[in-house]
């Protein structure tokens, strides 16, 4: 009986209650739903205990007991009221409240402020405390404003930089009455403008610098949705309001449920991405006949689920077909793990990234491409003290705090250096003999050369994982367009049925997995009469510029995204589209729905989807932190009739090779509308690259790599190594049927 | 409360009847009253008063709207915006709450942060055609800034009628001559506002 052993009873008020093994007694009052009060308390990090509110009487013991970081013992008797915890609770918010500012009537917080609500709670009616009031000056760092004189130096910014976001970027300077927040080992805030600090401050010290003074808390009308930059799925909170005195609703700010999520720069600072437009009817009935006429549609991945559906609604009834890359390609490589697991989708989530011990990522510079798979990795890395290992031709100076092991292979070798850790970790597994004949055929000596990667990386490896028991593998988005990336998927299925790790596929785009289930996409050719939708083509709906016509961007539509955790996420209309919409496109070609989300319950079960409609779909974390959002895709369990191929001679990448990677904070088309991210558009390479390419910092370059030649400005980039130079694509799109990482031609553009 | 007196419906002791004669009930007795009401001649008797009185030249009535009355301080006509006397600055510091407690919604605001970082008004309407002038907003203001005047001629030919900021806002001649009327209507500092304080300890 192990699990009795691991129980602990005892009594808060009175009342009985059971505690697992390692939780605090402020946990267990919670999941009770027993009120003790917090100032510096966030679910998500280890307590901060910094505000000695949560105090309570233990029985048996003098003084009073730190709910928060004591885990209690069997048969203690917890009293969280009492007249002696009353005035201390009261104390305690005299002295908080010395010298605070009484700025209420400007600050931003005013009305959501948990120091105006303690403040009141325990009834602070005179003060007795005093202290000589120093001067603090207000510090700018770029999209974050910070007051030291309102700060209550509760901690919770630096503990979630650290804990949950990886940052690591501030720091308190302690000395007494004088201590301040300030950006950790540098002049000015260098992170990565998550803005989670903002987000947890719960008093108006840390603001956003574009939100600042422009509308108070009770002013703004809140949408729950989705963010719509990456497939994270991040839950949000859209707010608006009127702007200015005479103007239509605009989108203010964004906030998450910070106790339990995170959400990164992009989604909070990148909101304004909506589109506007009137009812042209002359561009409509054009639209109307040129989808008739088309011979394909071609789309992008920023879509929601009931759009793609109409979408191939649309080419079954036209005979016509579907191009997208991004998804078909992804939808290739979960056909071919599906026929060695014999699952359609990975096992793998966000929480069993966070909850692992173990973690291995290969194929994605993580930071920038997706930041919830960063800031889980975080979590596990600070909370589990998990092991995380970085296999990618590129070391990332953002992951330096998080990943235990840089396995920094050869580019285009992902297929050896997969085939070298499966060898590894599946040595002992009890193989199918064919499957052993893989790994017995495998020619160790050439991939570990080829890949550059040595015996004693991977043995490393073993030895670090030696002890843990929830592994995770993360396959990003860059092994998508590989040339193997199929057998890629074979090898990763097998080591996720052979061993204890789960696994992880990385989309790229916000609903490349939600597109990959519903469509039947087709190889995209580069032929005339295409309809683009959000895409290139000869007629071109798109809620971005440059559309024949404007249709609403995903903060103006109800639907469903699926998430990285195979989840079906609800968005909602946070400002109004006037225009037209693809319902109206199908219904003028006689495919009738009366709204959008009447395709919800639709999406097919042969993929998981369920039939649940729209309306019955939850968008919310409870006051414990379950997850309430839309629900899981069911198993769908598929033919295992795949065989691994054997690991041929593996592609050198030699010279200058660029790597398409956005900066941090961009995605897409979308977040280069945005206002207030930050817009990096150059080829950032480190002084070895440059000197590779004879080219120096400030250069105007002309890249050449497939079929396309772009110009950008190169800047050297001291965080960066080696001669592989990072392309931005938010700005200027790439082929997405081509690897990554590509063999290019750098010329110097002569100054004039 | 004791609720008894209200409840009390014994009303014989402190209530009288007034004498009024008895109603005619046939029309010989209406057609009597008539006549008595025709001929009594008390219209002589208003229109000899004013005779007399527009004989003495002693005339009470005002020329409006010539002439005016003065208006009570705590009248409540069209809103003012103060200023501080320390240093002219404009006193709304633009917390919003006039807005959000405005029950005909005639307010509206928009902020912004200035170049000092300190919160600034950058627009600000009151509708008249909405406003019922019921006061509230004066009363919440914590800066005593929104404050209603005496100006009460605000008809318009139009329904919506809106005042912005600079039109409501105390002009700077009429500072530099003192002239700025405080308002003394509910928000207003009372007399005994001083004895009412509880003050910081300021041990240093």
């Amino acid at each position: 009986m192990s699990m009795m052993e691991n129980i602990i009873n005892f009594t808060i008020n009175g009342q009985n209650v059971e505690a697992k093994k390692g939780e605090t007694i402020l946990q267990v009052a919670r999941k009770n739903d027993i009120y003790i009060p917090t100032m510096c308390y966030i679910s998500k990090t280890t307590p901060c205990a910094s505000c000695r509110l949560c105090s309570v009487e233990a029985e048996g013991l003098d003084g009073f007991v730190l709910s928060c970081n004591t885990p209690p013992t069997e048969g203690v008797a917890i009293n969280t009221n009492s007249n002696d915890l009353e005035r201390e609770r009261t104390n305690i918010m005299k002295l908080y409240d010395v010298n605070h500012p009484l700025e209420c009537g400007v600050c931003d917080k005013s009305g959501e402020c948990d120091l105006q609500n303690k403040t009141l709670e325990f009834n602070v009616e005179q003060q007795n405390f005093s202290a000589k009031d120093l001067s603090r000056p207000i510090e700018h760092w770029g999209l974050i404003n910070y007051d030291p004189a309102l700060c209550i130096l509760c901690e919770k910014c630096v503990h979630v930089c650290n804990e949950s976001i990886g940052d690591d970027a501030i720091d308190i300077k302690f000395g007494g009455y004088s201590s301040v927040i300030i950006p950790k080992n540098s002049d000015k805030l260098d992170c990565t403008f998550c803005g989670e600090c903002i987000a947890v401050c719960p008093v108006g010290a840390l603001v956003s610098s574009n939100f600042q003074y422009t509308a108070n808390a009770w002013e703004l009308e809140r949408i729950p949705s989705t963010c719509a930059h990456c497939s994270g799925g991040c839950s949000l909170e859209y707010e608006t309001r009127d702007e200015g005195i005479f103007g239509d609703k605009e989108i203010y700010r964004v906030k998450n449920n910070f106790e339990y999520t995170n959400l990164c720069g992009a989604g909070r600072f990148g909101f304004d991405f909506n589109n506007k437009a009137t009812k042209d009817e002359a561009a409509f009935s054009k639209a109307v006949s040129a989808i008739k006429e088309a011979k394909a549609i071609r789309f992008s991945s920023m879509i929601t689920n009931e759009e793609a559906y109409i979408l191939g609604e649309l080419q079954e009834k036209f005979g016509m077909k579907l191009f997208n890359e991004d998804a078909r390609l992804f939808a290739s490589f979960m056909k071919a793990y599906s026929t060695v697991s014999g699952k359609k989708h990975h096992s793998g989530s966000l929480d069993a990234i966070k909850q692992a011990d173990a973690a291995i990522i290969i194929g994605s510079r993580v930071a920038t491409d997706n930041p919830a798979v960063r800031y889980a990795l975080t979590t596990a890395s600070r909370h589990n003290g998990a092991k995380i290992i970085y296999a990618h031709p590129m070391e990332d100076a953002l992951m330096q705090n998080t990943v235990t092991q840089n396995m920094k292979h050869e580019v285009g070798t992902e297929e050896g250096v997969i085939a070298l850790l499966a060898n590894a970790i599946l040595k002992d597994a009890d193989l199918e003999t064919q499957e052993r004949a893989f790994f017995d055929d495998l020619d160790l000596g050439y991939l570990g050369a080829e890949c550059n990667i040595g015996e004693e990386e991977i043995a490393q490896m073993m030895l670090s994982f030696k002890r843990a028991q929830n592994k995770v593998l993360i396959i990003g988005a860059d092994i998508m367009a590989h040339a193997k990336a199929k057998n890629i998927a074979k090898i990763a299925a097998i080591i996720e049925k052979y061993s204890a790790f789960s696994l992880v596929v990385i989309p790229s785009e916000v609903n490349t997995l939600g597109v990959s289930l519903i469509n039947k996409l087709d190889i995209d050719e580069d032929i005339i009469d295409v309809v683009g939708y959000n895409a290139k083509g000869n007629f071109v709906l798109s809620s971005l510029e440059f559309a024949n016509l404007s249709i609403p961007s995903l903060n103006q539509q109800e639907g469903t995204f699926v998430s990285i955790d195979n989840q079906v996420l609800p968005t909602n209309v946070a400002l109004d589209f006037k225009g037209y919409t693809l319902n109206d496109i199908a219904l003028s070609c006689g495919i009738k729905h009366k709204n959008t989300i009447d395709c919800t319950k639709m999406l097919g079960s042969q993929s998981g989807f369920k039939e649940i409609e729209f309306d019955a779909l939850e968008n919310f974390l409870t006051s414990h932190g379950d997850d309430k959002r839309g629900y899981i895709l069911d198993e769908v369990n598929c033919k295992m009739n795949g065989k691994l191929e054997a690991v041929d001679t593996l592609p050198e990448f030699n010279g200058t090779v660029i790597y398409h990677s956005n900066p941090v904070l961009q995605f897409n088309a979308y977040t280069n509308t945005t206002k207030q991210l930050e817009r990096d558009t150059s080829l950032r390479g480190s002084a070895q690259f440059a000197q590779a390419a004879k080219i120096s910092d400030g250069d105007t370059v002309e890249i050449s790599f497939g079929a396309q030649v772009i110009q950008r400005k190169f800047k050297l980039d001291a965080d960066l190594k080696g001669t592989i130079a990072l392309n931005p694509t938010f700005d200027i799109p790439v082929d997405l049927r081509r690897y990554k990482f590509e063999k290019s031609k750098i010329v110097r553009m002569t100054n004039e | 409360m004791n609720t008894q007196a209200f409840n009390d419906r014994n009303v014989n002791d402190s209530y009288y009847m007034v004498d009024i004669e008895e109603y005619p009930t046939d029309g010989w007795g209406r057609f009597k009253r008539v006549i008595k009401r025709t001929f009594r001649g008390e219209l002589f008797v208003g229109l000899w008063v004013v005779l007399r009185e527009m004989l003495k030249f002693n005339i009470h009535t005002i020329q409006y709207p010539l002439e005016k009355m003065p208006i009570g301080p705590r009248y409540r006509a069209v809103h003012e915006m103060k200023r501080l006397w320390e240093s002219d600055a404009e006193r709304c510091i633009g917390c919003g709450l006039c807005e959000k407690i405005c029950i005909s919604n005639c307010i509206k605001m928009d902020t912004k942060i200035d170049e000092n970082s300190r919160k600034e008004v950058s627009e600000y309407t009151i509708n008249l055609g909405r406003c019922i002038f019921c006061g509230y907003c004066a009363e919440v203001c914590p800066e005593l800034a929104i404050t209603h005047g005496g100006e009460y001629e605000n008809g318009s030919e139009q329904r919506e009628h809106y005042i912005d900021y600079n039109g409501m806002l105390t002009p700077l001649e009429m500072m530099t001559q003192g002239k700025q009327q405080e308002f003394e209507g509910f928000g207003a500092i009372t007399p005994h506002e001083d004895a009412r304080m509880k003050k910081t300890p300021l041990a240093y």
